[in-house]
């Protein structure tokens, strides 16, 4: 009876674990730099979005720096014509706002 | 046409200063190496990211005789208002990007500037070359031998560092210096290793130059670059 309760104990000790570890990357995605920047399609959505905020041609705004806020988010520095300005972008794709920085 | 000494004074300065581009291209393209590379590959035996500088890349290669998987061709999605045919260089993931439509990229693996070499902006293909000549830099002559013999330009082939193909790249109608090309160290795919220029393994750069057309847009994202074009 003892020895049941054992194995079982260990059971869900061993599926808690499993549970806690995090699943391996996709092979393609087996790559990274200790930069956690943007994904480049995010930054040039990005990129466009404040072309438009700042009526300038989308050819001279240029991401400069990114980084991961957190799990769904990004933040992307951009340079407009020797304006800057920051954006946020989610995984979606989705620009949530994009401000001039003084 | 009987050539003027105004008209032979301009084809010398002309050759003089192609002669120069090509040198400091030469010289921007292949400076001492270091191998300051902040990539991380994932190991599936130990489930943990670990470094992957030039001596394991090295060796991961020789083990393999391939890239790791997420260094190689392959289609990705990719959402862009940027055209069909647009070039886009993730200098800090080592990632080339040619735009496809149906929001999809293809992507390659690349080699990039060492620290202090990268450099980013907005530039286009001025043009193009398969099995590029090489013209070494002076101070590269002095000292090597095998350079010295190659002075007046190492003819394209496969021991040619410029590897099979190159892409001139241009800002207007001025050569950058640098270059989007092959190479004969294709295991240095993945690091920063160049003095700016960008380089792929030699079926990559084939295959990337027989999808392009010159003038392409070539964006340029590096976080941190020394240098910035066309902006």
């Amino acid at each position: 009876m003892r020895s049941k309760s054992l194995v079982l104990a260990a059971g869900i000790g061993l599926a808690f674990l499993g549970g806690c570890q995090s699943a391996p990357p996709k092979p393609e995605e087996m790559a990274r730099t200790s930069l956690q920047t943007a994904p480049a399609d995010l930054q040039l959505i990005c990129a466009n979005a404040a072309a438009g905020t700042a009526q300038v041609d989308s050819s001279k705004v240029l991401p400069t720096s990114s980084r991961q806020l957190d799990a769904t988010s990004y933040s992307v520095d951009l340079d407009a014509g020797g304006r800057k300005f920051n954006c946020i972008v989610d995984t979606n794709g989705s620009v949530k706002s994009v401000q001039p920085v003084a | 046409m009987k050539t003027t000494p105004d008209r032979k004074a301009s084809s010398f300065m002309t050759r003089t200063r192609k002669l120069g581009l090509v040198v400091l291209a030469a010289a921007v393209c292949f400076g001492p190496p270091a191998a300051l590379a902040q990539t991380q590959i994932y190991d599936a035996r130990t489930k943990k990211w670990v470094n992957y500088d030039k001596k394991k890349a090295r060796q991961y290669y020789a083990r393999n005789n391939q890239l790791p998987e997420a260094f190689r061709r392959q289609v990705v999605p990719f959402r862009t208002a940027e055209k069909p045919g647009t070039i886009i260089i993730d200098g800090n993931q080592h990632f080339l990007y040619l735009v496809q439509p149906g929001g999809q990229a293809i992507r390659y693996g690349i080699g990039v500037g060492r620290e202090g070499f990268g450099w980013a902006g907005i530039v286009r293909v001025g043009r193009t070359a398969e099995w590029p000549t090489w013209t070494p830099p002076p101070e590269m002559v002095a000292r090597d031998p095998n350079a010295a013999k190659w002075a007046a330009g190492m003819p394209g082939g496969p021991d040619n560092p410029l590897g099979a193909r190159a892409l001139y790249l241009y800002e207007g109608d001025q050569d950058t210096i640098y270059r989007i090309h092959g190479t004969v160290e294709p295991w240095t795919i993945g690091l920063d290793v160049s003095s700016g220029c960008i380089r792929m393994n030699n079926d990559d750069v084939t295959d990337l130059h027989s999808r392009i057309e010159v003038g392409a847009k070539v964006i340029v994202l590096m976080q941190g670059a020394a240098l910035y074009k066309g902006v």
